[in-house]
């Protein structure tokens, strides 16, 4: 179908061409409501078939080259850089043809230790080792790297498994964000190569648990802490930088947090580094432990909620990276929202996020689901659309392969959303995607919702407590059907605000593509 | 999805009076006459005695429920659990089905027990019922989600049909019900037996005494799925046999959620199957229905919730020994209509009258054996004792992982024939438990029973097989053969043949399928493994396993001078202690093919974790060798070493990334800590790289045209470039550029420290482990001096870097 666009494209009939094109995409199964109708999954590459992701003698297929996406990077409008978790760079070229029947393989790096992102800068390549900033630099034009010059590496390592390291994301001054694992499960001499703080009884190698970033002279400086298993950083449109951790001991459920000076997240053993020189957490002597959320936020004023909760299995159950859309409309109607990986059940999801009293807080919804593997690389293409970068080794994901590369295309057609869900004084208002049918949306019964939160403990992991159902009081649907206001009794602070509209249909009859959204309403806003 | 359905037994009755149509006879009405899959199998066929053939009836249709079986009658089969009835059952089957049992599901053990009833009053209480079994809405079990079985919400509905079909296929169920006319089988290799089989008539077949392993055997059929069961309740069913059917006759398949959810899009097309409406608003019609299901005795089968007990003060139905054959008003003439009716054939009915009939007889282990084996149907998939097996028609669905060729020993479940004689006790029962599986190369799975079903067999099939418990050490005879020598020897003779065909630990050589050497003693009898090892067609026909002893001689002569008692002993000795020992050597060499860094054109990196050189190792392999390896974050060249350079497997693909490790030999510690540091005195302690004082920071490296890479870091104010590479007397050669600010032009080298240098003629020092060090093109050619500090002896030499300066370190050992 591409092909033909472009055919048509350069004949220069773009009009005609993109009727042509939604008229064909629509034919098959038009009456199936199916993610797959808005968006097309396309394959790069992907291992011929799982493998026992855990197990000791864990191998790829012989002779393959393991594209286990460890992080991306888009550098022109043929190639892709990825980096892949044994340790290497490899450019990709022809990965936007489709089918991508040519892609093409150059290795540009190696002998790197698990680096887990990618970032091209200038005309190099920006990557976390396990114990190193590195910044790589073909000096010689062959597209191989010559120079892997050491950023930075004055974060402490004991050689744990767990302790990854994230990154870099660049921000608007030129700062280089990471984050950093706390390790879990210490062995042998691991131990003697940590730092402690006494009083809260907490361990781990420097800054272990921490979002730094380093500045363009290469100094680290260690922003805020608490994080568990920060998989994902990347920033909005305004620039702020964000992380997504993952459900544990302490988190209660994955969580996307804005990474800002002195914030405290969650995760205690963070603190082992809050005496070093730098920290701008100071002062912690106790952990809440072992109440509601909103209990250990009142107690503790470090202690800062995520912007969004992830509720367990609603919205995945592992999330990974974060992707800006910010291709204003290529991609579909979310321009502006952000994009979440999900491991374990081969997913994305999607976020809603606005400011409310100066902190962010949001929505998330699920989006598109049936990926091969592991989703643990978000990257957005020239053209719009995503790349996921897939791996499931260590853990355990869904889907038909270990590891591989897709596309994932927006199909022109616009599904049935709530693409945002704002906070109001006394409720909610859905922004849709299409227009609502006025009479299921003015319908008390098309719309539940109910609100709880999460236990803050030393245990993996939280169910959702304090859970309430919540009557909607009155309804009014704006004259365009694009604006639905509930107000709603019984907000409460911090908590999840589950909605679900089953019975509300667009002006065309169709269900919501996806029926639920979760909004983590931290404050309610004052107007 | 017509085809799925298993109606096509029209075999049964006319088989039993016709034998020589059977191949003919393929379509027919689906059976009225319940099914039990050992009746139809072998009694059908009279492979079995009549009176054991009723008796298997009596405990599968149940009989005993009512009628005490007394101490030698059979236990009867369970009904499905009814506690979560509401939640997997359809409000329309469930009418039909109490309606009319076997008309609705062909084959059913259920009895139907309204036939005395009809019209109105059949339709009100067939509504009470299903208003009780809609009351019963107990929920289905928590899947967790966890990392390594991960759950997609509403998992059930997001199978894909394709796979389902190729699971139905493959995993096992065909072995039972019916396979899809429209699947297609991959033609599998025929075995010698096939291409005999397939030549022969039945007659013949008869003669040779292969009729039984000839035929083809009526599959057992589910029902109307997509009619009957939520896509929930299936999947569920699916996962969990056992937790809604107790008594395993459909044994549980290990079906990951995923699989279960594939396995509902192919057999259960019908996303919008809706479970029985919630009678919360009926409560009467729900206590009618209790009622009901109590005066039909519905609780001698089934459980359906608490406090369901038989009426004390009804006469509860007679013993099985004091059944009255001729009476007019029983299950079998059911005259007056009150009691539950069978819808027994001819057959079924002469042989349950025969079970009745006849005296018990002795339960020997033989016919206990026997008895566990056709209820459970083991025999479905396994053949033993020329009976069994999955038959000509079911065979050809069963393919090796990978499509190897295995010949049969790869695809079929193996013959149980002396299983109890080759297996030790404690591995049968990992066998049944589920955790038993070394077979890794069959697409068919060993299923799981219910560990009442199975709890028995294990010594059973011991007792009957004569399984010998002797001890390996009376076994094998080592005759003072030591037990280091046996076990090297053993590698070797693993190492020569069994790596072929076996991987070993995980480790296998390219294409190799099979089972895993690993945990061979606690898996096998050692007097079956020296039988089997010695010849090894005795113990298994036409097994693919050659032997090493042609002729009772080892083809291995110059291993322990040839004696075929100490190889064999050997073999034993290093197989039992194979978790611990080194694998054998064409394992161990092809995994370095794959994962050893082999610098064959250029030099060759790997940032890893090494145990001596610590988080921050930067290894370095040179074609000529010696490899080095350097400290970043200690600014030390810590080891080098001549021959193999490094495994990278761990570093690439270990979750727990363990260290890597120096492959080659000569190992040598080189000369530790920083090579250029500024001092404050003359005799100062060398400042440490990791002291924040010392300015020490590391800043990558560069790699030339040949891939050399220069290393990079900074002492304060002084920046080196430490270059190092194979030196022409196959040592290492390090090339020092420093550079400074010319304010503060003093600085020195540490070139070497031990606990003693000696100094050669030739210039330099060898330490107490034979490091000799030399410098050359020493800016001022100051040859230095030796500081002792700390019981240790440095040499040091002080350097002048007015402008930047080269120097060269020669290590040799």
């Amino acid at each position: 179908m591409v092909k033909v666009n472009r055919t048509f494209r350069s004949a220069r009939w773009p009009a005609v061409v993109l009727a042509m094109v939604v008229v064909s995409t629509e034919s098959p199964v038009a009456s199936a409501n199916d993610e797959s109708d808005y968006y097309r999954l396309v394959t790069i590459l992907s291992s011929k078939a799982p493998t026992g992701s855990r197990a000791k003698f864990w191998k790829p297929p012989p002779r393959d080259l393991v594209l286990e996406v460890s992080g991306m990077a888009v550098v022109d409008k043929k190639r892709l850089a990825v980096s892949i978790r044994k340790g290497e760079v490899w450019f990709l070229d022809g990965v936007y043809d489709d089918p991508p029947k040519n892609v093409t393989y150059k290795r540009f790096a190696e002998a790197l230790h698990e680096p887990l992102g990618l970032l091209k800068q200038g005309k190099s390549y920006l990557t976390a080792q396990r114990t190193e900033l590195t910044r790589m630099t073909d000096t010689d034009g062959d597209d191989v790297a010559d120079e892997y010059i050491c950023v930075n590496n004055a974060w402490g390592v004991t050689g744990n498994y767990h302790e990854y390291a994230f990154g870099p994301r660049l921000d608007r001054n030129g700062n280089l964000w990471m984050t950093l694992n706390i390790g879990m499960g210490f062995k042998g001499n691991q131990r003697s190569l940590m730092v402690s703080n006494k009083s809260l009884g907490v361990s781990q190698a420097r800054w272990r648990g921490w979002g730094v970033k380093v500045t363009p002279q290469g100094k680290l400086v260690p922003v805020c802490a608490g994080m568990r298993s920060p998989s994902g950083l990347g920033s909005n449109r305004a620039g702020d930088m964000f992380y997504t951790d993952q459900q544990g001991n302490w988190v209660g459920t994955n969580s996307l947090h804005h990474m800002r000076s002195g914030a405290f997240f969650h995760h205690p053993e963070a603190l082992a580094s809050m005496s070093l020189p730098g920290s701008p957490i100071k002062g912690i002597q106790a952990i809440p432990g072992g109440v509601p959320l909103p209990e250990a936020v009142k107690r503790l004023k470090h202690l800062k909620p995520p912007a969004v909760w992830f509720p367990y299995k609603k919205v995945g159950q592992s999330a990974t990276d974060i992707v800006l859309d910010d291709s204003h409309g290529r991609f579909g109607p979310f321009d502006g929202q952000l994009f979440i990986g999900e491991f374990t059940l081969a997913s994305i999801s999607r976020v809603f996020l606005e400011k409310v009293g100066g902190e962010y807080q949001g929505a998330c919804f699920p989006f598109r689901e049936g990926l091969a593997s592991a989703v643990i690389r978000l990257s957005q293409g020239h053209d719009g659309s995503l790349f996921a970068g897939l791996s499931n080794r260590g853990w355990s994901s869904l889907g038909t392969a270990s590891y591989g590369l897709q596309r994932l295309v927006w199909t022109g057609k616009t599904p049935f959303e709530m693409k945002e869900i704002r906070a109001r004084p006394d409720g909610f208002e859905l922004v849709m995607t299409r227009p609502v049918d006025p009479e299921s949306a003015q319908r008390l019964s098309s719309y539940t919702v109910n609100s709880y939160t999460y236990t803050y403990h030393s245990t993996y992991g939280s169910d959702e407590i304090l859970k309430r159902d919540l009557a909607i009081r009155s309804i009014t649907v704006s004259e365009d059907g694009l604006r639905i206001r509930l107000r709603i009794a019984g907000l409460r602070e911090m908590y999840v605000h589950e909605l679900h509209a089953p019975g509300l249909r667009s002006r065309d009859g169709q269900p919501l593509l996806h029926p639920s959204g979760y909004y983590t309403l931290n404050r309610i806003p004052a107007r | 999805m017509n085809g799925i359905p298993g109606s096509r037994l029209g075999i049964l009755g006319v088989l039993a009076a016709c034998p020589s149509l059977w191949i003919a006879a393929a379509v027919a009405a689906p059976p009225t006459s319940p099914f039990v899959a050992g009746f139809e199998r072998f009694a059908r066929r009279g492979d079995l005695d009549r009176a054991e053939a009723g008796r298997l009836l009596l405990g599968e249709l149940g009989c005993t429920s009512c009628h005490a079986p007394g101490t030698t009658g059979p236990h009867p089969k369970r009904g499905p659990r009814l506690e979560g009835a509401g939640r997997r059952l359809q409000a329309k089957w469930l009418s039909r089905f109490l309606s009319d049992p076997a008309g609705t599901q062909p084959g059913t053990t259920m009895p139907d027990v309204l036939h005395g009833v009809s019209g109105k009053q059949k339709t009100e209480m067939i509504a009470a019922l299903s208003a009780f079994l809609a009351s019963l809405r107990e929920d289905f079990a928590k899947l967790k989600s966890t990392a390594t079985r991960p759950v997609a919400p509403r998992f059930h509905d997001k199978g894909d049909p394709s796979r389902g079909n190729r699971l139905f296929h493959q995993v096992g169920c065909v072995a039972c019900h019916q396979p899809d006319a429209a699947y297609t089988v991959r033609p599998q290799p025929t075995s010698e037996l096939e291409k005999l089989l397939s030549q022969l008539d039945p007659e013949e077949l008869k003669e040779l005494g292969l009729g039984a392993a000839a035929r083809p055997f009526p599959s057992v059929p589910h029902g109307d799925l997509a009619n009957k069961y939520t896509r929930q309740g299936l999947a569920h069913f699916l996962i969990a046999p056992e937790s809604m059917r107790p008594g395993g006759r459909m044994p549980s398949l290990k079906l990951v959620p995923d699989e279960a959810a594939d396995l509902v899009a192919f057999l259960h097309p019908n996303a919008t199957a809706r479970s029985l409406t919630d009678p919360k608003n009926t409560p009467d019609l729900v206590t009618a229905g209790r009622r009901l299901f109590l005066q039909f005795r519905c609780q001698s089968c089934h459980t359906a919730g608490r406090g369901l007990k038989a009426d004390p003060a009804r006469k509860p139905p007679p013993p099985l020994s004091q059944l009255n054959l001729s009476a007019t008003d029983s299950c079998l003439a059911n005259a007056s209509g009150r009691q539950p009716r069978y819808r027994l054939d001819k057959q079924q009915a002469q042989s349950i009258a025969a079970a009745l009939a006849a005296k018990p007889a002795p339960l020997t282990p033989v016919l206990s054996l026997k008895r566990t084996t056709l209820k459970l149907n083991c025999l479905a998939c396994h053949a033993r004792n020329g009976s069994g097996g999955l038959g000509p028609k079911r065979r050809g669905y069963f393919e090796t992982a990978g499509h190897v060729d295995l010949g049969d020993e790869g695809r079929l479940p193996p013959s149980l024939d002396g299983v109890g004689g080759k297996l030790t006790t404690a591995w049968l029962v990992k066998v049944l438990a589920g955790t038993g599986d070394v077979r890794p190369h069959l697409q068919i799975r060993m299923p799981v029973f219910p560990v009442a079903e199975v709890l028995g067999l294990p010594r059973q099939l011991a007792t009957v097989d004569s399984g010998s418990d002797a001890p390996a050490a009376k076994i094998f005879a080592t005759s003072g053969t030591s037990a280091k020598s046996l076990v090297t020897a053993g590698r070797s003779l693993v190492d020569r043949g069994c790596v072929q065909c076996h991987p070993v630990r995980g480790e296998r050589l390219p294409g190799v399928v099979g089972i895993d050497l690993d945990g061979t003693a606690a898996r096998i009898r050692p007097e079956w493994l020296k039988r089997f090892l010695l010849d090894p067609a005795s113990q298994k026909a036409r097994t693919r396993m050659p032997t090493f002893f042609p002729k009772g001689k080892t083809n291995s002569p110059d291993i322990l001078e040839g004696r075929v008692d100490q190889q064999l002993a050997a073999f034993h000795t290093y197989l039992a202690d194979i978790g611990r020992q080194p694998l054998p050597e064409k394992i161990t060499r092809n995994k370095v093919d794959n994962y050893e860094l082999v610098p064959r054109k250029r030099p060759l990196v790997l940032r890893t974790f090494m145990q001596r050189v610590g988080r921050h190792a930067i290894a370095v392999g040179f074609p000529s060798s010696p490899h080095f390896a350097f400290d970043a974050r200690g600014g030390r060249v810590v080891e080098a070493w001549r021959g193999r350079f490094l495994d990278a497997h761990a570093t690439w693909f270990n979750r727990f990334i363990p260290p890597a490790a120096p492959l080659g030999r000569d190992l040598v510690t080189l000369p530790a800590g920083l090579a250029v540091n500024r001092l404050s005195a003359n005799n100062a302690a060398w400042p440490d790289a990791l002291d924040p004082v010392t300015g020490y920071r590391f800043g990558g490296y560069r790699l030339d045209k040949s891939r050399v890479p220069t290393l990079l870091y900074t002492v304060g104010t002084l920046a080196v470039e430490d270059r190092i590479e194979p030196s022409p007397q196959r040592g290492l050669r390090r090339t020092l550029k420093i550079t400074t600010r010319s304010d503060q032009p003093a600085a020195w080298i540490r070139a070497h420290i031990g606990k003693s240098l000696q100094s050669r003629e030739a210039g330099g020092y060898t330490d107490e482990n034979g490091l000799t060090v030399s410098v050359s093109k020493t800016p001022g050619r100051r040859p230095g001096k030796l500081v002792r500090l700390g019981g240790l002896v440095e040499w040091r030499i002080p350097i002048l870097v007015t402008s930047p300066i080269t120097l060269e370190i020669d290590y040799r050992w």
